[in-house]
């Protein structure tokens, strides 16, 4: 009890005195690319989709999804994300998405209307976060312990 | 007679004898002594340590010829701010529960998985959080509140007014932006350099990004090489003591030359381009910047720079950030980006696009903030 | 005393021309035993033909401190196989009317171990396409993104080998120590940079244009093995080019002072049909104080590339 209450007291200590408005004071905006200049907040999207292949390329990392319409016609949709590296070292490769995974995109479509979106939030049918989680793979680089 | 032309003879021979053998074999010294196979550099050859190498203070890691050891993979990224926040004006320093407290605000703030905000910041959040580099939620191990050391109050220093001449530059800058920001750009010069694919995290100094902020550094008798990922480029820093290349050669990464000062590695940089964007648009023809590198121990590289500008800044400023040892768990991984920048074709498609449907769209001077 | 002065002087005679003979043998052994031979001792013996002969005499290289030879420095290719691997005539290069001779290539000779590059018949007509299509670009359309074009005329990264016979210099960066098991070679083409991970079983993660590079020492010669390629780049302008199945091996060799000897044998069952090797020497730039510039060539490319989705008239 006596430790919640030290804890709840340095916490609001720490709160006062901290005062966080970070706006501009963070680390300073490195402009490799802000998606909302491309991408449309007033097109929310939900697409629900079949890989048909990932493009595991710098600058981005693109997933092209096959959509299915209500009429039964499919769409071709590019969805952008970011850099593989940071996937690679948390030891995903280039096979761990495979083709013809069901995904469902929730993101923000193009401003020119092409059928590109970001992928703000991309989740598999049982509810996974797609690579949120650890891979169940090896890890893409091993010490070669010599 | 003859015993005196012999004697004559004998002895002159053998002085010019032993002179040439002991010409010989100064030769022969004197090529060892140039056998450094690399003429690009004076360093002795590596089996003898260089002056003050015995002397060597705090950190015992040396290469093979005797240069303190940078030599790894290591990472830069961290949720302390560059300026301190609001508010801890007197507080340089958190203790441990203050610390903790920080870093799940900043954690909190920064993360990507949040979805508050309303549209346009989710927008530009743009992916989840697990595609940015972990290491950025953390704040420095020493819990600074800024990644400036100096000034004292953690800021950086009042602005210099701008030249007219800058001021011009920097409204056609900003005007770029808000077509950019807006989707319209006019052409591939209204993008930053990082979209266009030249510079991203490689331009020096080096400040924390939200991934890859990986450094692999690799050393050779008279020479530092720190090869950051994004772009994929080499920067290649000779001791020797070298000028540097003459003032009408300039590079988009500014030519470094290095020298030891006891343990740390210190870079001077000259010769940017004058048409870059530089380091936070200060002016490439007055620009100094010297950084320092030391090693700390196994798994840590102290990183500091110093920038001064009198066109900018009303007085120089030091910002340190800690590097942290990731290989060989982790590794440097190529970063192509002009191969397959997508994006510089469809920013300029889409804004086209948008014009023939008879789109009016407003610049945008400022997106959400986020990082 | 007439006799000891004879004697005394007989032998100063004898020891100075020992001492001088001595010397001479000396001197001979010097030369033959020195870690670095010169230019000049070619020149002084029967031996000279041996530079015609693109022969090197036996070299011993200078040693870093972990015992393998020093493969520090800047070095840089002088054959034209940019152009062409195999035999070629100089040529005008792409559009000569508003170029003319600042556009075209020399002559040169084959690099090619044998000649000629062992193409499945299947696989030549691409070869033919790609040198027709060469100097076009479209990047209208992501799925075609990368069908025109030599990815050198775009400024993207050459790959392996074609990298090291670009007419540019890089440098190779070689440490010692168990500290750093790798090498480094950054060349001044678009500022690419090679990670050679010594003594290394891992795997490429994903394919890249310049290669996934795992090297090792056989010898006095740096053997560095490269998988994992991205299929879009070539081997030079001809339009010489491969799959995904690209293995490379190269082979840097010091065999003199200011020379190493480069091979790479190239393995692609998809588009030759047996292993096939080139050869040349890698030069040292002995330049005072040379270094590598910038040839980040992306802003030439980007009115090539993206004028046409431009505002026009740009304001």
């Amino acid at each position: 009890m006596k430790e919640m209450r030290m804890k709840a007291s340095v916490g609001a200590v720490v709160a006062a005195s901290l005062m966080l408005p970070f706006m501009g004071l963070v680390l300073p905006a490195s402009a490799h690319h802000a998606f909302a200049a491309e991408y449309d907040a007033k097109k929310h999207v939900i697409l629900k989709g079949t890989v048909t292949k990932m493009e595991w390329i710098n600058p981005h990392a693109w997933i092209h999804i096959d959509v299915k319409k209500p009429d039964g016609s499919v769409e071709e949709w590019m969805i952008e994300f970011g850099t593989p590296n940071t996937l690679l070292r948390r030891g995903f490769t280039h096979d761990s998405l495979k083709p013809g995974t069901e995904i469902t995109v929730d993101g923000y479509q193009a401003k020119d209307g092409a059928l590109h979106a970001n992928g703000r939030n991309v989740t598999l049918p049982d509810g996974k976060v797609l690579f949120a989680g650890s891979p169940v793979a090896d890890a893409p680089y091993k010490d070669p312990g010599k | 007679m003859i015993h005196r032309s012999l004697a004559t003879l004998g002895i002159p021979a053998m002085v010019i004898a032993v002179g040439s053998m002991s010409m010989l074999m100064s030769q022969a010294s004197q090529r060892a002594r140039n056998a450094a196979t690399d003429p690009q550099t004076k360093a002795a050859t590596p089996s003898v340590p260089p002056p003050g190498a015995a002397a060597a203070k705090t950190s015992g890691f040396r290469t093979p010829w005797g240069d303190p050891d940078l030599q790894g993979v290591w990472n830069d990224a961290t949720s302390t701010p560059l300026q301190r926040p609001t508010g801890v004006a007197s507080k340089d320093v958190l203790n441990d529960a203050e610390a903790e407290e920080f870093q799940d605000q900043l954690a909190g703030h920064l993360s990507r998985d949040r979805r508050d905000g309303g549209s346009e910041v989710d927008a530009n959040r743009a992916y989840n959080e697990h595609w940015m580099d972990a290491r950025r939620l953390k704040i420095t191990g020493d819990h600074r509140t800024s990644l400036i050391v100096d000034p004292e109050d953690g800021k950086i220093p009042p602005l210099v007014p701008l030249s007219a001449e800058r001021q011009k530059q920097s409204d056609e800058r900003a005007a770029a932006l808000a077509r950019f920001n807006a989707g319209m750009p006019n052409t591939y010069f209204d993008f930053e350099l990082p979209i266009r694919c030249i510079t991203r995290t490689d331009m020096p100094p080096y400040m924390p990004t939200i991934y890859n902020n990986d450094f692999q550094i690799v050393q050779s008798p008279g020479y530092v090489v720190i090869a950051p990922e994004m772009i994929h480029s080499a920067r290649i820093i000779p001791l020797d003591g070298r000028p540097h290349v003459g003032k009408n050669l300039h590079l988009w990464l500014g030519d470094s030359r290095g020298h030891w000062d006891g343990n740390t590695l210190v870079l001077e940089t000259t010769n940017f381009r004058p048409d870059s964007d530089i380091f936070r648009a200060a002016d490439p023809a007055t620009f100094r910047l010297t950084e320092r590198l030391t090693r700390m121990d196994a798994r840590t590289i102290n990183y500091e720079y110093t920038v001064e500008d009198p066109h900018t800044w009303t007085r120089p400023w030091t910002v340190r950030i800690p590097w942290t040892r990731i290989d060989p768990a982790e590794q440097m991984y190529e970063y192509a980006c002009h191969e397959d920048n997508y994006d510089e074709s469809h920013f300029l498609m889409g804004a086209r696009e948008r014009e023939r449907r008879g789109e009016v769209v407003q610049p945008i001077p400022h997106l959400p903030s986020v990082q | 005393m007439r006799n000891r002065l004879l004697t005394i002087t007989s032998a100063c005679v004898t020891m100075g021309i020992a001492f001088a003979a001595l010397a001479l043998v000396l001197a001979a052994g010097q030369q033959a035993a020195a870690p670095q031979q010169t230019a000049s001792q070619f020149g002084e013996s029967s031996s000279l033909h041996a530079l015609d002969a693109g022969q090197f005499p036996p070299y011993k290289p200078a040693r870093m401190p972990d015992g393998h030879p020093d493969l520090n420095g800047y070095w840089q290719a002088l054959v034209s196989a940019d152009w062409d691997l195999q035999d070629h005539e100089a040529q005008p290069g792409p559009k000569p009317e508003i170029n003319g001779v600042y556009g075209a290539g020399p002559a040169g000779q084959s690099i090619v171990e044998g000649g000629e590059i062992p193409y499945r018949p299947d696989a030549l007509a691409k070869k033919k396409t790609n040198f027709e299509t060469g100097a076009m670009v479209d990047v209208s359309s992501d799925k075609t993104w990368h069908n025109l074009g030599d990815p050198e005329l775009k400024c993207y990264m050459p790959g392996v080998p074609r990298v090291n016979y670009l007419p540019y210099p890089f440098r190779i960066v070689q440490s010692a120590g168990p500290s750093s098991p790798y090498m480094l070679i950054s060349y001044e083409f678009a500022s690419a940079t090679r990670i050679i991970r010594m003594n290394s079983k891992a795997e490429a993660p994903i394919p890249s244009w310049m290669g996934w590079s795992r090297g090792r020492w056989d010898g006095d010669t740096l053997v560095v093995d490269v998988t994992g390629f991205r299929e879009e780049t070539w081997f030079d302008r001809a339009g010489d080019y491969h799959s995904d199945q690209l293995h490379v091996v190269e082979r840097y060799t010091p065999v003199s002072p200011f020379h190493l000897m480069y091979e790479a044998t190239i393995e692609d069952p998809k588009v030759f049909t047996r292993p096939w090797k080139i050869r040349f020497p890698l030069y040292r730039r002995m330049e005072q104080n040379f270094q590598l510039l910038e040839f980040k060539c992306e802003p030439f490319t980007e009115e090539m590339l993206y004028g046409r989705f431009v505002k026009r008239p740009n304001p």
